[in-house]
């Protein structure tokens, strides 16, 4: 029987997920000294070469680093799948697809087709890898729960969103004509939707009631999400092949609700929490899906008339919405309750018994979190703005990215060196786990 | 002789892992003989992977309230 919670008997080593999530926070640095470089520029439309750089150290360097880490962790516990040879898996997957991230970026930055070919070849071995691994466990998941069907989507939003990243890819690095503008929409809109709010959304019916003590999510809810989401993906994809714009926008519409609803009910949920004392994770969670709500009503917003879902301007408050308020938001939050949990647990299963092991809150101090949070606040904020006045706010919007992303790089490295001293302070005993093996 | 009484957690409502912090502390002053009745909202299943790789014995009852009883004894 599949648990309706998480078990970590069939847990990879700490060191498959800890090595991504050590990795992204820097990718948030990279993309401050971008903005700062390029200067208020970069806020003039999401189609420039800087912007389009900057929009990929984020979806990639941070979002997906993140969110595949998480899943090679999380296959294991949720599904009960064991994802095979998981250190050289995870080796395969984070050393490509970091280099690979810089390399695109800088394709896309400085308009170079080798370093496009370079970034294609390293992303599309990245992503072949994860796919098939992550595909390989999902389909042999021996229960269809919620939040599998709900992961199943997410993978399928992956697979398009690599597909037509690579068909794209084809455009800057080798000269194909295809219809770019159609295919990098429904890159965006597969990979922010079908991929980003499909996987939140699974990962959240498992932890938002178990980290915020909240009531379940309506199964009802749970069972049909994904579905119509994955449905809408589809049709409005298309639709929009096939110039029906009318009808596209009427399921882009239909995206919107079905996305702001998801948000409502986490929102809701939230508010029913028996713990009544906040904690910053918290925050996190309530920013993410204000500015997901946001996006969703803004997108609705915007699809009543062509000249208002083209103005560059509301394109680039939705991408920064999307990406560094919800989907920065989320994640941020959730690696503070994933890296300090899977520190002291791996500590725990080793020591118990032996050496007092620090809880959660010695080995990531809540103050520490809370000061981030600040910084993390101040950069959407001051993005949001620079939307609107570019030359008053890129530079500070710059700082604050930069300071809340390298100030999360220092929060979890200091996890992952308290974890390392421990163990090794452990070293000289045998694990009773591995005895006899 | 009869056995000491059990110790009582009551990790309802905490956050995780507070729970299995309480539960592992009270484990760690069990007297012989004696057990730790815990009592949590859901089912704490990395709790379960630690009390096997300890060799913790285990009962879990669910509650009419829907929450779960779990009595470990020593191993």
């Amino acid at each position: 029987m599949i648990p309706a919670g998480l078990s970590l008997e069939q847990a990879p080593p700490f060191g498959v997920p800890l090595r991504f999530f050590l990795t992204a926070p820097w990718f948030l640095v990279l993309a401050a000294l971008l903005i700062l470089w390029q200067g208020p520029g970069i806020f003039a439309s999401r189609w420039s070469p800087a912007t389009l750089a900057l929009t990929h150290l984020l979806t990639l360097g941070f979002m997906a680093q993140v969110m595949i880490g998480a899943l090679l962790q999380m296959l294991p516990v949720v599904v009960g799948v064991v994802v095979p040879r998981p250190r050289l898996t995870a080796a395969l997957i984070h050393i490509p697809l970091t280099l690979g991230t810089l390399a695109l970026s800088a394709g896309l930055w400085v308009g170079l087709p080798p370093v496009f070919r370079l970034a294609t070849w390293l992303l599309g071995l990245a992503f072949g890898v994860a796919l098939t691994a992550i595909h390989i466990a999902l389909w042999r998941a021996p229960v269809a729960s919620g939040t599998v069907v709900t992961l199943r989507c997410a993978l399928t939003g992956l697979l398009a969103t690599v597909g037509l990243g690579l068909w794209l890819s084809g455009f800057f690095g080798w000269g194909w004509r295809l219809p770019v503008l159609a295919v990098a929409n429904l890159h965006a809109g597969w990979g922010l939707l079908g991929w980003t709010v499909l996987l939140v959304a699974g990962v959240a019916y498992q932890v938002v009631p178990m980290f915020q003590i909240t009531p379940p999510y309506p199964p009802r809810f749970v069972g049909a999400f994904a579905l119509l989401v994955s449905g809408l993906l589809v049709a409005w994809s298309l639709l929009l092949a096939g110039g029906w714009e009318t009808a596209a926008r009427l399921a882009a519409s239909g995206l919107a609700v079905a996305t702001a609803s998801f948000a409502g009910i986490t929102l809701y949920l939230l508010a029913q929490r028996r713990r009544k004392i906040g904690d910053a994770s918290l925050n996190y969670w309530r920013l993410s899906l204000i500015s997901l709500l946001a996006a969703a009503g803004l997108w609705l917003w915007a699809q009543a008339s062509p000249a208002r879902a083209q103005a560059p301007q509301i394109e680039l408050a939705l991408g920064i919405l999307m990406i560094a308020g919800f989907a920065l938001g989320v994640i941020n939050g959730m690696m503070y309750k994933i890296v300090p949990f899977l520190a002291w647990f791996h500590l725990q299963a080793q020591l118990f018994g032996r050496i007092k092991v620090p809880n959660m809150k010695q080995l990531l101090p809540d103050a520490a979190i809370r000061r981030q949070w600040w910084a993390y606040l101040a950069a959407l904020l001051l993005l949001l703005a620079a939307v609107l006045y570019p030359s008053l706010f890129s530079v500070p919007a710059a700082l604050a990215l930069g300071v809340t992303g390298a100030w999360l790089g220092f929060n979890l490295t200091q996890v992952g060196l308290a974890y390392r001293r421990l163990s090794r302070a452990a070293e000289p005993a045998p694990d009773p786990s591995s005895a006899g093996v | 002789m009869s056995a000491p009484a059990d110790i009582v957690v009551d990790g309802r409502g905490l956050e995780p892992p507070e729970p299995m912090e309480l539960v592992l502390a009270a484990l760690e002053h069990l007297q012989p003989g004696q057990r730790v009745r815990f009592l949590i909202h859901r089912q704490p299943y990395p709790l379960y992977d630690l009390l096997r790789r300890h060799r913790y014995r285990y009962e879990t009852t669910t509650l009419a309230s829907g929450e779960f009883e779990i009595v470990i004894s020593g191993p």
